[in-house]
């Protein structure tokens, strides 16, 4: 095993978590009806489709806008990992309100990664002066199909001419800046388009107009709409990059918003998987607490696993961010796509735990359940669908398949990458590349993990159950890369099989991501709250994570039968072992979480530890 | 289908009744079924349209002057209306009917027939069953009925009850003995026209977030009278009397989903033929046209098995305690993950409730809160589940196959015999022999053999897991294999539908029903998810299955294997 520097051996808490906890904990107790974050008041402004306008005057005070701008254009955004972290809490407390106020970061993203040091600096003393940035990438007749936008800006002599509408654009109405992505050479193309960075208030009156919202399934309360401009006239100066960098811009853009995304889904995850503890515990069926009918149990420990494993892999893709910042093309491709479809597949197994209840908007947790399930939808949906992230994936199969049979990484990248004691470096967005060149190194990296944990399982550190569970991955993960080696590229007709392989193959590099956190951290980790001890004992979160990810890997399968004398072999046994530990975070109010991350927690919503001290 | 034209109605006058749905001007149409559902209201010019109709002698028995007979035209009504509008579906009335049903199974001949006065008369029933705490346990039910002199008093809550705010009578589950056994539970008649207003509240309401405009209401009981004979059946009958009666109303709901999934699957449909991306159609995407193939694929076996179910509780009423259950448990899951799949190519689309595509996400809504109205999955796992084994040891790999009648569509069937349907199916199963009757092969087009043979070692396999499952593994109280065992006799029970529609319907003048394709297909995706790596459809099967897709929005045709016309008028 290989030990990256500078690193003490002494347990060590995860900053990231402390950061944001603490931020958490100055939003106050989300249970005290007086405050922005009460869940009834929240329920209230989503019926009326208003705007969350205290909640957002919140985080605008707690200076969260502070940590949309790199700290080198002025702000306080240092690493990715604490990001991540601070729109989890938020998002874990209302996804409108998390989306609504992220915005303006992924509108900010494009002048960090294009622009100059001047126009980054400017912006930055805008936004954390709480200007709110939004992002016109869409059209209405084109979705995702950027290529096809027709909004143009023509040059004049001295600036741009607008001409030319976006739909569906968050923040387009509120907004103080809009980044536009329009078309500056006639014929279009990868060439043909540009970034503006438009200040509303320098257009002349009449040169634009706000479109009105759209009726939303959820997130009803944001402002999701759209802006049309005629003969608006921008200055020189707002173009971001150079004419014609557009596409490129956007693209390495979001790498970093789509793997932002993921920290939307982590805490709407953390509520959902709450509220059905909480039911779990309280409610009664067949004469027993739900929770303590089989079945019911695998359900919470199930998404406790899948949690976990979402966890790892964004925890993993935050680091990768500024260590393996030239892979990011598929990195962020791949937790974007995984971990929203992940956490939508969680909430929905959480509404069938919660039956009836799950549908009554305002009935029950004041309609929490039933808000977020909604809320969540939009996640695998914007800034990059489902089929977007994996056609980016299935375009580049081929290099992927060839650093995976060349076991090629970037090893003291990936260690930064993975261990979480060790400080990452500045993000360096000209080290963005529209596609890897040397593939995934995660993944590549998993024949040596297995190996290690060869190692680990000979000399009794390991259970071998872990380890039988990491070769299924390895042999799994084998011949998915051997399918994507036989992928014949086709740009326009890309087959629906290889969706399925690219779906298989963000299962597998999510089991690499999990191995890789385990093995790097084991020895470092905290363990500081019974939860976080229990869950790194033998690799128990482990095991339970590569199980969960196996069943995804080979959906209907069933273990092998019992016979001659022979148990039946049921690998995922190991989830039901989860739960005192997801009970305890659930009695703690810390965070379903791999790592201790205590939250703001309302003393009087601690459930005794008499009514919890009955489950097994 | 089983009705003849000879019979008042039918779903084709009714969609006929209904209008165009796509006409901006049609206050039956889906811009007018949007707007409601805004407003959290049932369309009201849709339940004046139902009323005209008469569309509760739909749920009355023939003898007592409805025109119910045969539940598969049931579900074929219902179904008309939830393509429509599930909210109005659900929320006019199917809970008449889930109401109706105790009576008509278990109620003596003044209750029938007051029952049937009511819903001729264009009234309505509530089906009080659901209390919050114990969701779909009954046998813990807290609402009581104890005798009080020459009455019986009521005291307690029922919650997420349909139409109970205005109702003109309950059918109520209630406490009439102690302890949480079978026996103390009895089914009272509480018609609330005759009873004193002031002893019961009824205004509440549960905003939802699916069927929004379903009036999901409650009630609160304070020592409310009524006779001493409101009993439905005997005291302590209730559960033989739900076992009974809800095998029906788990024939019928999934049949009914198929209509929404019908819905949502032409919206998707013309939006890929619509929406240009990158350069071309989204219907000449691959993976676009792969997942409505897909989708198609699983409306088509949802209506196998749902139609399956149907005439079982005709022609097989011994063995419908399982099947409805396996009907009920599958059907919505399947039509659920395939309106997230074509979630995916609707793309945005998808999360906006107006524009060309607004439909979809109310449909989309509305599905998944059906399955929530009645009988969840884990119910009705739980009811499989402590079959399984005796149907494994009885029948598996063993029983004859079923009668034709079971299958063909234009056979006809006798009226409804609620007494005949058994409380548990004593290891009858007939419909799993279609996987391995001796002579399936020779029946079954080629391109199904290999398929049909992976299903029949899943059957021969499911066989000994389930003569292996220890007791406590099939109780209510099962692990996650047990389920997983319930599940997977679903998926075989499906299969076996669809095999067996096939083959009884070789004569059928619809020459798409004759043709393999869609068989291949069904049995493609059902083997796919009991773990088998199938691959994708042969290219020609997939494309004989697009061109039939497009062909059907096309001429207005409905994707269910009735093909229905849909009304353009």
């Amino acid at each position: 095993m290989t030990k990256p520097q500078l690193v003490p051996d002494r347990p060590t808490r995860y900053a990231p978590y402390d950061l944001a906890g603490g931020f958490d904990q100055d939003l106050g107790d989300p249970h005290r009806p007086d405050l922005p974050f009460f869940a009834g008041r929240l329920r209230e402004l989503d019926a009326l489709e208003a705007f969350p306008e205290d909640a957002v005057r919140l985080l605008d005070a707690r200076e969260l806008p502070a940590h949309y701008v790199p700290a080198r254009h002025g702000g306080a955004l240092r690493s990715y990992e604490d990001l991540l972290q601070l729109v989890r809490v938020v998002a874990r407390r209302d996804l409108t309100v998390a989306i609504a106020h992220t915005k303006t970061y992924l509108g900010a993203v494009s002048t960090w990664v294009g622009g100059t040091a001047a126009q980054a600096r400017a912006l930055g003393e805008r936004v954390a002066a709480g200007a709110v940035v939004s992002w016109g990438l869409t059209e209405r007749e084109h979705g995702s199909d950027l290529l096809s936008g027709g909004l143009t800006a023509t040059a004049t002599g001295d600036g741009y001419r607008l001409d030319g509408e976006k739909w569906l654009i968050n923040n387009a109405t509120r907004s103080h800046l809009v980044c536009v992505l329009a078309r500056t050479a006639p014929e279009g193309g990868t060439r043909g388009y540009s970034l503006l960075l438009v200040d509303k208030a320098e257009l002349a009156p009449g040169t634009y107009t706000c479109l009105p919202a759209a009726r939303t399934h959820g997130i009803r309360g944001a402002d999701i709409s759209g802006i049309a401009f005629s003969d608006a006239r921008v200055p020189a100066g707002a173009l971001i990059g150079e004419e014609g960098q557009g596409i490129e811009i956007v693209l390495r853009s979001l790498q970093i918003t789509r793997t932002i995304c993921a920290a939307l889904s982590l805490g709407a995850a953390d509520r959902a998987l709450r509220i059905a503890t909480e039911f779990g515990l309280e409610h009664e069926l067949y004469g027993k607490r739900l929770i303590d009918l089989p079945q019911a149990h695998r359900t919470l420990t199930e998404a406790y696993a899948d949690l976990l494993a979402m966890e790892a892999v964004t925890l993993v893709a935050g680091r990768g961010a500024h260590a393996l910042t030239e892979e990011m093309s598929v990195t962020s491709s791949a937790v974007k796509y995984l971990v929203p479809s992940t956490v939508d597949e969680l909430v929905s197994s959480m509404g069938q735990f919660l039956g009836a209840r799950s549908f009554l908007s305002e009935e029950y947790a004041h309609g929490a359940f039933a808000k977020l399930e909604r809320d969540h939808r939009i996640v695998g949906i914007f800034d990059g669908n489902s089929l977007v992230n994996l056609n980016a994936l299935i375009n580049q199969f081929g290099v992927l398949a060839r650093g995976y049979r060349a076991e090629r990484t970037d090893p003291e990248g990936l260690a930064v990458a993975a261990t979480l004691s060790t400080p990452v470096p500045d993000f360096d967005p000209t080290r963005l590349d529209l596609t890897s060149r040397t593939g995934n190194s995660v993944t590549a990296a998993l024949p040596q993990s297995v190996a290690e944990l060869r190692g680990l399982a000979a000399g009794g550190e390991v259970p071998e159950t872990l380890l039988a569970l990491a070769e299924d991955v390895l042999e799994i993960t084998d011949e998915t890369h051997r399918q994507m080696a036989s992928h014949r590229p086709t740009p326009r007709d890309v087959p629906a099989p290889a969706f399925s392989l690219a779906h298989r193959y963000t299962l597998c590099t999510a089991a690499a991501a999990c191995l890789q956190v385990w093995l790097r951290n084991r020895d470092r980790v905290a363990r500081d709250t019974a939860a976080v001890a229990g869950l790194w004992q033998d690799g128990l979160w482990l095991e339970a994570c590569l199980s969960r990810l196996l069943e995804r890997l080979a959906p209907g399968v069933l273990p092998a039968a019992a016979g001659d004398g022979r148990p039946a072999a049921d690998s995922t046994a190991v989830l039901d072992r989860l739960m005192p530990l997801l009970l305890d975070q659930y009695r703690t109010g810390e965070m379903f979480s791999l790592l201790s991350f205590p939250l703001a927690v309302s003393p009087s919503a601690l459930p005794s530890a008499s009514q919890l001290l009955e489950t097994s | 289908m089983t009705e003849t034209a000879a019979e008042t109605g039918g779903p084709a006058a009714l969609e006929s009744a209904l209008g165009n749905a796509d006409d901006p001007d049609n206050p039956l149409g889906f811009r007018s079924v949007l707007e409601a559902d805004e407003r959290a209201e049932i369309l009201p010019e849709g339940e004046k349209a139902l009323d005209a109709y008469g569309f509760n002698a739909e749920y009355v028995p023939k003898r007592l002057g409805g025109r119910l007979g045969g539940i598969e035209r049931l579900m074929l009504m219902m179904r008309t209306v939830s393509r429509r509008d599930p909210t109005l579906a659900l929320g006019y009335g199917f809970t008449n009917y889930i109401s109706g049903s105790a009576v008509w199974t278990s109620g003596n001949d003044r209750q029938q027939r007051r029952m049937a006065e009511i819903l001729l008369g264009g009234g309505r029933t509530a089906a009080g069953y659901n209390e919050l705490a114990h969701g779909n346990d009954f046998t813990r039910t807290d609402l009581a009925a104890a005798p009080h002199g020459d009455r019986i008093l009521i005291n307690g809550r029922k919650q997420i009850v349909n139409n109970i705010g205005r109702a003109d009578a309950v059918v109520l589950l209630a406490r009439t003995g102690d302890g949480p056994g079978n026996r103390s539970h009895s089914h009272l008649f509480v018609d609330l026209a005759d009873g004193p207003a002031d002893r019961v509240r009824r205004d509440f309401r549960y905003p939802t977030v699916g069927l929004r405009g379903c009036l999901i209401g409650g009630a609160e009981f304070t020592d409310y009278p009524v006779p001493a004979d409101a009993h439905i059946g005997p005291p302590g009958g209730a559960m033989e009397t739900v076992l009974r009666a809800f095998q029906t109303t788990r024939a019928v709901l999934p049949g009914m989903m198929v209509g929404t999934s019908d819905t949502l699957l032409r919206t998707v449909t013309r939006f890929a033929l619509d929406r240009r991306l990158y350069g071309r159609r989204v219907a000449d995407l691959p993976h676009a046209r792969s997942t409505l193939v897909g989708a198609f694929l699983d409306l088509l076996a949802g209506d196998c098995l749902s139609t399956v179910a149907c005439r079982a509780l005709h022609v097989l009423p011994g063995q419908t305690s399982v099947l409805t259950a396996a009907n009920k448990y599958l059907v919505p899951k399947v039509l659920h993950r395939s309106s997230h799949a074509l979630g995916t190519v609707l793309g945005a689309g998808s999360y906006l409730r107006d524009g060309t595509y607004g439909v979809f996400q109310k449909f989309a809504r509305d599905l998944p809160a059906i399955t929530f109205a009645h009988a969840n999955a884990s119910v009705c796992q739980a009811t499989m589940l402590p079959q399984l084994p005796r149907l494994a040891a009885t029948s598996w790999l063993r029983a004859q196959r079923p009668p034709a009648e079971l299958f063909r569509l234009d056979a006809p069937l006798d009226d409804i015999d609620y007494q005949a349907l058994e409380l548990t199916s004593r290891g009858a199963d007939h419909l799993t022999a279609m996987l391995g009757h001796p002579s399936a092969e020779a029946l079954l087009p080629t391109a199904t053999t290999r398929l049909t043979g992976l299903l029949r070692a899943d059957l021969a396999d499911l066989r000994e897991r389930c003569l292996a499952l220890p007791p406590r593994e099939h109780s209510v109280v099962a692990g996650r294999a047990g389920f997983a065992l319930a599940d997977r006799y679903a998926q075989l029970a499906m299969a076996a539908a669809c095999i067996g529609v096939w083959q009884d319907n070789q004569h059928s003048d619809d020459a798409f029903l004759r043709d393999p394709d869609w068989l291949t297909g069904v049995l493609s995706r059902i083997a796919a998810r009991l773990g088998h790596d199938v691959g994708e459809l042969p290219a020609p099967t997939e494309r004989r299955l697009f061109e039939e897709l497009i062909s059907r929005e096309e001429s207005h045709e409905g994707y269910d294997l009735g093909r229905p016309q849909l009304s353009l008028a």
